[in-house]
């Protein structure tokens, strides 16, 4: 039985995510001196996230991503729900799209990914400008986008080589024997 | 076969549309209920962080010494360098010292004649930082002590030379500092020998600038910059930094903590000051009971 296989149960794979996302937000939080003004590095968080929904959708359902992002929101000082909302959209997106990066080349969904990225940080912003909140300087925050960019092919790489997460094959069926 | 391919999703995509709409806008009604009414989802966003950092305190702590013995390991590298250059600086801070200690004995002289009383209420608690913010674009640190030290919002915190910033957010067990850098920080401040009053307002940079200052001429870089007291929440005269002229000609102030090494940080627990509400009666006599202190002043001075 496909169902014995640790692997195959989609559960193991919620779990993980949890468990990786909790760990992104410890050493997050360390407080290993940071000063302001410090280039943002990449938000390894939402390369996560994007690169998981692409590859596998069913392992992450909306409820998780909100819960999870949600908790992230309310540690790290955010606006809660904003940053919250606009990945839900973001991930719902490519959810809906799987079926066509299925087929995409890495190269074509990486730019796909770019955009989603580029886009979520530019409603972001948008709405922080709505709101009349401060926010950081445009190429400050920016520069985070582009590194997260950068990191995504890395993000999937690792997915792919320690999760062994990858694209299901054309005609592949899950434990239940539903298509994939 | 193409049948079979789609007959679940059909059904399901609509209602999941409806879900994807209903969380969307349970979140933003979230994110609008804290512009709103930020006070109360801050409270409960200081519970929650109150909750769960401090049940991580055995994991942070040494994680945080490991990297931090790491990154002092590569430092042993250009240890002869480091080594000389401390010499040459005990040899001036030996003059320096002969100095303070004499200024030290002429001011406790000249205290003792004036028979100055410093304020006993001046004490502090001090926390241990647990927790950094985790954003590049927040600038605030986690500390161990909390309601049940009595710790109070808006109090002053510093580390062994400066001001490092505010209490904002005290939960029983962990307070929030919000460092004097954050883009949400504003501290009156004074420089020193000129005497002009400004606002130290953090913009997410190492050096803050200072704004609102009447006569910015009179200020020279390598001014001392101290806490003002006004609006009453902090107390006066707390070493925040030196002024430096930034690179865009604006007046910037080079901070007196060491902000790379935030580990230890001392609360001070400021009181309240008494506001004063009424005139005072001595000052400015109400005008009313004015002529009644006027006719009877040569009543007394007859007999």
């Amino acid at each position: 039985m496909m169902a014995t296989d640790i692997r195959s149960s989609v559960w193991f794979y919620r779990i993980g995510f949890v468990a990786i996302a909790v760990a992104l937000l410890f050493f997050k939080m360390l407080p290993l001196g940071s000063v302001a003004g410090d280039w943002p590095g990449p938000d390894l968080m939402l390369c996560l996230m994007l690169a998981w929904v692409t590859q596998r959708p069913d392992h992450l359902p909306m409820g998780l991503v909100a819960v999870v992002v949600l908790a992230e929101d309310m540690i790290l000082m955010r606006p809660p729900g904003l940053w919250t909302a606009l990945v839900v959209i973001a991930t719902e997106f490519l959810r809906a799209r799987s079926a066509l990066t299925r087929e995409l080349a890495f190269a074509a969904e990486w730019l796909l990914i770019a955009g989603v990225m580029v886009a979520m940080l530019l409603a972001y912003r948008l709405l922080f400008a709505v709101a009349f909140m401060t926010q950081p300087g445009f190429g400050f925050a920016f520069a985070q986008t582009v590194g997260s960019i950068l990191m995504y092919p890395v993000i999937v790489w690792l997915l792919r080589v320690v999760l062994h997460l990858r694209k299901p094959a054309a005609g592949e069926v899950d434990g239940m024997g539903r298509r994939l | 076969m193409a049948k079979n391919r789609t007959s679940p999703d059909e059904y399901t995509r609509p209602l999941r549309r409806i879900m994807v709409a209903v969380l969307v806008f349970a979140l933003l009604a979230l994110f609008l209920v804290w512009r709103i009414d930020s006070p109360r989802v801050e409270r409960f966003r200081t519970a929650l962080v109150d909750q769960m950092v401090p049940s991580f305190e055995w994991a942070l702590v040494p994680v945080t010494k490991t990297i931090d013995m790491f990154e002092s390991f590569q430092s042993y590298a250009n240890l002869y360098d480091q080594n000389q250059e401390l010499r040459r600086e005990l040899q001036q801070m030996k003059a320096w010292k002969e100095a303070a200690l004499q200024l030290e004995q002429k001011n406790a002289r000249l205290m003792d004649l004036n028979q100055v009383r410093l304020d006993p209420k001046l004490s502090h608690v001090t926390g241990v930082v647990l927790a950094d913010s985790g954003s590049p674009f927040r600038q605030s640190v986690l500390l161990n002590v909390g309601a049940r030290d009595g710790v109070r919002d808006g109090w002053a915190t510093m580390d062994g030379i400066g001001l490092v910033g505010r209490i904002s957010g005290v939960g029983d067990r962990t307070s929030r500092v919000i460092l004097l850098t954050d883009s949400n920080s504003r501290i009156p401040v004074i420089a020193q020998p000129s005497g002009q009053r400004g606002l130290l307002s953090g913009d997410n940079t190492s050096r803050p600038p200072l704004e609102f200052v009447e006569k910015p001429d009179l200020i020279r870089p390598g001014d001392q910059v101290v806490t003002s007291g006004d609006g009453g929440v902090f107390p006066a005269g707390l070493l925040v930094g030196t002024v430096v002229q930034g690179n865009d000609r604006r007046l910037r102030v080079a901070l007196s903590a060491d902000y790379e090494r935030l580990e230890f940080l001392r609360v001070l627990r400021s009181h309240a000051v008494d506001p004063i509400t009424d005139a005072g009666s001595l000052v400015a006599v109400p005008a009313s009971e004015a002529p009644s202190v006027l006719t009877e002043a040569p009543g007394q001075v007859g007999p």
